[in-house]
């Protein structure tokens, strides 16, 4: 007796998002099935990968990157190198810089290294983050999404706290694409998306993120959330959790003990430059199990694996 | 659909003799109906009853026990397809691979390192749970030997192998320590099954596609074998990724029990010379379903990130994690050193004590029992407040054990500083930022 | 004599004709085929381009659109033909205005703007659309005085109202040489009244580029610019009809035109309520101008002499710290929350009735009651309590101030420092206001704080007004059922624990956590519209005996994301309500005695169910319906609807004995109400008497509890 397996497939889908333009546009979201699901139904775009350049260039950048990156000091010297790499899907330039806490750069000199990093990408899609200060993004992003007009650029993020001013700039007065961001939990998930679309924005050029974290390290609730927003999206047909989501691994996964403690610090743990890598491809495996439709990731060799386990996979 | 306690306790004797082990009936039916207790401990339930609610009550999916002492392991018994329905119960074992066709030298540094994993995370010890043995027919070295060998590890055997005779042999010299046999399918299984059952060991089951898989196991059922387990792995990862969902699916969802078994996922078969690929391998089988994942080799690259995440998916949705109360001594701090006092709530304490980390500055972290609760629901829940913080103080000895006497507590407790200087003179109380990602800023200036 | 009609057609009918005979003239110049636009836009004339859809480029196609607009001139005497008439008034001027530009002319200069680029709207629709800036003035003409005029122009600034000006306002600003330009945003436009379109360009592309409008869909760009540009006009005598005709034009757009030109509108008989409203003093058009346009000003700091941060929260201040006491324990005194009409309040009006803090003896103790009046159209008076609630932590968070305490048991005092850095009385008011004003933005539109320290007033307000209202709202909780109100309220606040759970708050049955009341959802819902508690309708009644709604169950379906399918609101044993992990305490069945067992989480023993609390917890938790079992809060336990399908609180055979003190008193009125039975407490048992089913039972027969001769529960 042969083994029929009951189809998966639903009614409902996830909104398709496109970003930049050209041959290199790179198309999230579509599927109507949980992720990976392909024997449900066909899925319509592979998940995507980025990968990630700060305005600091290559002066925060872990040793391991430096062969990569070679001769390589300005995030542009950087992102002219990485548009090459194998499996690079989209670069996401994070101002890092921005932070008021931080180094606190000012807002010319970040526009400036970005006006540099989009001339750099060339044709390749872009996902411009801010600098995690909510306060500081609302400013910072303001004037990216300006300076980006005409890339149809993911700006990264939209929050509670400044989702107005991210969501008006990005959304409706330079035709971005919304990055919606919330701290995992799928209520506070699609309140952000109600309030951007109450704004105006329209939802079809909202992603989500819906929160990340390495493995390890409260991962329990990113992959909670992201099933059940998959869930509601798909099966209960929500039609504001229908957003593609994108997830920052590279920050989350590089900040842990495990990618960067030195080799003298744990002699046990071996090499640490592979420890970075598992960590990065690790987490973000993790995340496209449970339901992101695109990763930003900071190590080449990540990016490559992951885009080959999407290949393998879709 | 699973039976409610009280449909089971209408069916119960109602003489709350305490025989099962619970104090009542009720107590005994709501087990049962969690599947937490067995309806059979109940030696008074009629038969027509236990019939009735057997078939209910029986778990979607068998829980196999493999390996023995301290190397047992128990696989399957998941009710749920996804965790923040109802906890995972059995977690994802890893195991690492060696063959009889690799030469002796690599065979030999393989099983050296499995050992050398061996670390503790939030109060668990983290090892590689397996080896799985694989055996080629060309393959150069003796397979029983190499089980004599793989086995001297002291860690749970998978003995990958599909020829009877040599499981037979191989068997002979391990099966006391309960290995899987994995090596049946729609050629060999009767002759598998009378190795397996005879050495009393689980039968792993492979075909080459799900269909032949399920009519393997539903002859091995009809032999009386349900002591099983299901190689889901297919000539592809798309495959195998499909096998062992669709499996796991039809179990739980579909409550077909022909696939109710846990699954073996061999990623050093499928992505044999991509180290990195299998480690993103196994993380996606981790949170999709397999029971034993196996590996070319796992150190300590591969398993840190790996063992987190398990550790994360498996828990129980409603109990938040915990880490153990105590002085957590960060950046090199000693009795001198300023203290930070937040809750025992994991994410609370990874996300606490990275931003210290990240400072530089050298701070004792001092985590007392707040029920695994977040700060802000541990106060609400008043199990943070200026007394369970004086009940700490006293219970560690943290004034005995550290000389200094300013103490930072969580800023959406600022509201308790007062007490907490009323209940611990002598010390400043400081109140610390609202969020953790402040703290680096916070402990900068403060020492600036 | 002149009605309105005639003043706007007369106003319409001049500006027509001048803007005729100027096409008609630049024709004759230039030809037909002469190009025409406004600079650095891409909507060629905005105006015309979104009423229409049709974009004009040249001097032959300005003289057809003119045909078009000459159809919006219908002069029937209704109010419509009016706006139309002054919609078609604000085209002509944007043709007249577009007719400067021709041949890339430069017509305005230093300090005006005249046409405004896409770029500069870009970027001031973003601040726009996020309320950073709350409003639009528009300023036209001359006011009384220069001063008059750039004082205006200051008081619009300070509360970062985008301003535009238009005419001798102009020249007034020049005159006392009062910064402009567009980095301060006070943009002078242009002197003659048709420069005022620019402004209009800009809250018509607004809505172009971030409503989304269609161009040609002029009902949309009007409800575009009523609903999200929030402009008004402040028009200074005299007024002639031209821009009587403009007003009527902006007035159509939705925004209200303020005038100290009361003669003229009442010589024309004008009354268009909210729209046209005459102000005679000019002092006061800000004010008028914000009420009219409904523009809330963000409070962004508290003005007081220290600092204000939840940082101070839980700072305690000693006696010999103290600088004054006030002590409701001993003396007069309470805090209050009343809702009054927006005419009774003045914003921000802070009055001290009695001695400053200055004028109190060091370390005495003395009489204190603050009134914070509110008005608001979506204020309702069940929010009171709600606000008076968080006195508590605004006062707490004033660096040397300690306030304990509620209603007219307050007790507060304030540090010797915070006294000498200047801390007087008025600032428990600014605080108070700044609070209240910016928390609850959703639902006050209007706040004043009335702070009395004098001893006899406090005692007379306590008793004859504080005392009073307190008894109301005590007697509307005690009053307020579940069939008295016509909406329940959702809690999905502990979702991020327990996915699938949902709360059903209802007046008699607050959240299972103890926390959330009937009113608490109602004030969450009001003040955070997409927050954790939505409104449920109750409409449809499936099964009035164990509280069972259509209506209900679709939004539980809705928020448990379809995990749950219908719930009941009174049965335990039927489609019971789910519990999340933060329930209070847990009721479940025990059969022997035919009743339930209540044991609360700060129970550690064993129950005669069985189980313990954690035991019961774990099979009950997790937003999953476990018959027999339910969590709830500790309030619910003497609710009538407590089990009311099952018989009620009369089911409750066993309790934690602090349990029982803590819930006697109302569960015996409510048991006393519902059987007659006196001190039913009595007969529950609880951990001194029993912790097994047959000493339990043997304790109910041997009090008659009324459990053992109910309906057999299952």
């Amino acid at each position: 007796m042969p083994f029929t397996a009951k189809s998966g497939k639903f009614n409902a889908s996830i909104k398709p998002v496109t970003i930049g333009s050209g041959d290199k546009a790179a198309t999230i979201g579509g599927e109507n099935v949980l992720p990976f699901y392909s024997f449900d139904a066909e899925i319509a775009n592979a998940p995507k990968v980025g990968i990630e350049v700060t305005d600091f260039g290559m002066e925060h950048e872990p040793e391991c990157l430096k062969k990569y990156y070679d001769g390589c000091t300005t995030a542009a010297d950087m992102v002219k190198k990485a548009v090459a790499f194998e499996g690079v899907d989209f670069i996401s330039f994070r101002m890092e810089g921005g932070d008021p806490n931080g180094a606190n750069k000012s807002t010319e000199d970040l526009m400036a290294t970005l006006g540099e990093v989009i001339e750099a990408a060339g044709d390749m899609p872009l996902v411009i983050c801010g600098s995690k200060n909510a306060e500081r993004d609302a400013e910072l992003l303001q004037k990216a999404a300006e300076l980006a007009q005409g890339k149809n650029a993911i700006i990264l993020a939209a929050r509670e706290e400044n989702y107005k001013t991210v969501g008006a700039a990005a959304g409706l007065a330079y035709n971005q694409i919304v990055g919606a961001e919330s701290s995992v939990d799928i209520n506070l998930a699609k309140q952000l998306n109600v309030l951007l679309t109450q704004l105006g924005v329209n939802a079809s050029n909202v992603v989500m993120n819906v929160g990340s974290a390495a493995a390890g390290y409260g991962y329990e609730y990113v992959a909670s959330t992201m099933q059940r927003i998959k869930a509601a999206a798909l099966s209960q047909n929500d039609a504001q959790l229908q957003m593609p989501i994108i997830t920052p691994v590279a920050s989350e996964a590089w900040a842990t003990k495990e990618a960067s403690a030195s080799e003298e610090d744990v002699p046990g743990w071996g090499d640490v430059e592979s420890r970075g890598i598992d960590m990065e491809v690790e987490t973000a495996a993790a995340d496209l199990a449970c339901g992101s439709n695109a990763v930003i990731l900071k190590h080449p060799v990540s990016v490559a694996t992951v885009s080959k386990l999407i290949k393998e996979l879709v | 659909m699973a039976l409610k306690g009280l449909d089971i306790f209408k069916l119960s004797p109602k003489k709350n003799c305490k025989e099962c082990g619970s104090p009542t009936c009720m107590a005994f039916s709501m087990k049962v109906a969690q599947g937490a207790a067995d309806i059979n401990a109940c030696p008074y339930f009629s038969e027509d009853a236990k019939a009735q609610l057997s078939e209910a009550t029986a778990p979607p999916m068998k829980t196999v026990k493999v390996g023995v002492g301290e190397n047992e392991y128990t696989l399957g018994g998941e009710t749920v397809l996804e965790r923040h329905e109802k906890t995972f119960v059995s977690k994802t074992r890893y195991a690492a691979a060696v063959c009889n066709c690799m030469d002796e030298a690599t065979i030999d540094a393989k099983l050296a390192k499995i050992p050398q994993v061996d670390y503790e995370r939030i109060g668990e010890r983290m090892i590689v749970e397996m080896v799985y043995v694989n055996y080629a027919a060309d393959g150069a070295t003796d397979y029983v030997e190499l089980v004599k060998k793989a086995a001297a590890v002291g860690r749970t055997l998978i003995l990958g192998c599909d020829d009877v005779e040599v499981a037979k042999a191989a068997l002979a010299v391990c099966k006391d320590a309960k290995p899987v046999l994995n090596g049946a399918n729609a050629a060999n299984y009767a002759e598998m099954n009378a190795v397996a059952t005879e050495a009393g060991v689980v039968l792993g089951v492979t075909g080459s596609n799900l269909s032949e898989i399920y009519d393997t196991v539903k002859a091995l059922e009809g032999l009386g074998n349900k002591n099983l387990v299901i190689d889901t792995t297919g000539a592809t990862i798309k495959e195998t990724f499909a096998n062992t969902v669709q499996v796991r699916k039809a179990a739980i969802k579909d409550n077909d029990r022909t696939f109710g078994y846990p699954s073996i996922v061999n990623l050093a078969k499928l992505a044999k010379d991509d180290q990195h690929l299998q480690a993103a391998l196994a993380s996606i089988f981790t949170i999709k379903y397999g029971s034993i994942v196996v590996m070319s080799e796992l150190t300590y690259s591969e398993a840190l990130p790996l063992y987190g995440l398990r550790q994360n998916i498996f828990t129980d949705p409603q109990k938040p994690m915990r880490v153990e109360p105590g002085i957590y001594p960060i950046n090199g701090a000693d009795e001198n050193s300023i203290c930070l006092t937040t809750v025992d709530f994991a994410l609370t304490y990874f996300l606490v004590s990275g931003e210290l980390e990240r400072s530089g500055v050298p701070v004792n972290l001092i985590i007392s029992d707040a029920g695994g609760l977040s700060v802000l629901t541990a106060w609400a829940a008043g199990k943070l407040s200026s007394s369970t913080i004086e009940k700490f103080w006293k219970e560690a000895d943290i004034e005995g054990k550290i000389k200094n006497r300013k103490l930072i507590i969580p800023g959406k407790v600022a509201v308790l500083k007062g007490e907490i200087e009323a209940k611990l003179p002598g010390w400043e109380i400081i109140i610390a930022p609202a969020e953790a990602v402040q703290l680096v800023k916070f402990l900068k200036d403060m020492n600036a | 004599m002149a009605t309105l009609f005639d003043v706007v057609f007369s106003g319409n009918d001049t500006v027509f004709g001048l803007t005729e005979g100027a096409i008609d003239a630049a024709i004759k110049e230039h030809g037909e085929d002469k190009a025409i636009a406004f600079p650095n836009t891409a909507y060629s004339l905005p105006c015309y381009y979104a009423v229409t859809g049709t974009k004009v480029g040249n001097l032959g196609e300005l003289k057809a659109a003119l045909g078009v607009v000459k159809t919006l001139m219908t002069r029937e005497k209704r109010l419509n033909d009016v706006f139309m008439s002054g919609v078609a008034t604000a085209l002509c001027a944007e043709f007249i205005e577009a007719l400067k530009y021709i041949d890339g002319a430069a017509p305005y200069a230093e300090p005006c703007y005249g046409h405004l680029a896409d770029a500069i709207i870009r970027e001031l629709g973003v601040p726009l659309v996020t309320g950073d800036i709350p409003g639009v003035a528009v300023i036209i003409g001359a006011a009384p005085t220069a001063q008059e005029g750039v004082d205006l122009v200051k008081s619009y600034q300070a509360q970062g109202i985008l301003v535009t000006l238009v005419g001798g306002i102009i020249d007034q600003c020049a005159e006392l040489g009062y910064k402009t330009g567009a980095n301060v945003r006070v943009i002078p436009l242009g002197a003659d009244i048709t420069a005022v379109i620019h402004v209009v360009s800009v809250a018509v592309r607004a809505a172009l580029i971030f409503g989304n409008v269609a161009p040609g869909d002029a009902a949309a760009l009007m409800e575009y610019t009523f609903k999200r540009v929030p402009a008004f006009v402040n028009a200074f005598a005299p007024l002639d009809p031209v821009i009587v005709a403009c007003g009527a034009g902006a007035i159509a757009l939705g925004f209200p035109v303020v005038t100290n030109d009361v003669d003229t509108l009442a010589a024309v008989h004008a009354n268009v309520p909210k729209s046209l409203i005459g102000q005679a003093d000019v002092s006061k058009f800000n004010a008028t101008s914000l009420e009219a346009r409904d523009i809330k000003i963000k409070i962004t700091n508290i003005d007081i002499p220290v600092a204000f941060a939840s940082a101070f929260e839980g700072e305690i201040i000693r006696r010999g710290d103290m600088q004054v006491e006030f002590d409701g324990s001993r003396v007069d005194c309470f805090e209050l929350v009343m809702t009054k009409d927006a005419s009774e309040i003045e914003d921000h009006k802070i009055e001290v009735i009695g001695p400053d803090i200055d004028e109190m003896p060091e370390g005495s103790k003395q009489s204190i009651a603050y009134i914070v009046e509110v008005a608001g159209k979506s204020m309702q008076s069940d929010f009171e309590p709600v606000f008076e609630r968080k006195f508590h932590s605004y006062l707490n968070c004033v660096e040397g101030m300690m306030h304990t305490g509620q209603r007219d048991m307050i007790r507060i005092r304030v540090s010797k420092d915070t006294f000498n850095a200047g801390f007087r009385a008025k600032h428990i008011g600014e605080v108070l206001y700044a609070k209240v004003k910016s928390e609850f933005a959703a639902v006050v539109d209007k706040c004043q704080v009335k702070i009395i320290t004098d001893a006899a007033q406090c005692t007379e307000l306590r008793h004859n007004l504080a005392t009073p209202m307190f008894d109301k709202r005590d007697e509307r909780l005690l009053t307020l059922t579940d069939e008295g109100v016509d909406v329940y309220y959702s809690c999905i606040m502990c979702q991020a624990f327990s996915p699938s759970h949902v709360c059903v708050v209802t007046p008699e049955r607050l959240g299972l956590c103890g926390a959330v009341s009937w009113l608490d959802a109602k004030a969450t819902n009001e003040l955070d519209p997409e927050g954790p508690c939505q409104v449920i309708t109750k409409e449809k009644v499936i099964d009035e005996r164990i509280g069972e709604y259509e209506d209900v169950n679709d939004a539980v379906r809705k928020f448990s994301q379809g995990a749950l399918e219908d719930v009941s609101l009174y049965s335990i044993i039927e489609k019971p309500m789910t519990s999340c992990g933060c329930f209070e305490c847990i009721c479940g069945i025990e059969p022997l005695s035919n009743g339930v067992c209540i044991a609360n989480r700060e129970y550690a023993g064993m129950t005669p169910i069985g189980m313990t609390f954690p035991e019961l917890a774990s099979m009950t938790g997790g937003g999953v319906q476990t018959p027999g079992f339910m969590g709830h809060g500790k309030h619910f336990i003497a609710s009538k609807k407590f089990m009311k399908a099952e018989g009620g609180v009369g089911r409750i055979v066993w309790m934690p004995k602090d349990l029982k003190e803590q819930v006697a008193d109302r569960l015996n009125a409510t048991a006393k109400d519902l059987y007659g039975i006196e001190n039913f407490c009595d007969m529950i048992a609880d951990e001194t008497i029993a912790e097994d089913p047959e000493t339990l039972l043997a304790y109910l027969e041997e009090k008659g509890h009324p459990a053992l001769t109910m309906e057999p529960m299952m």
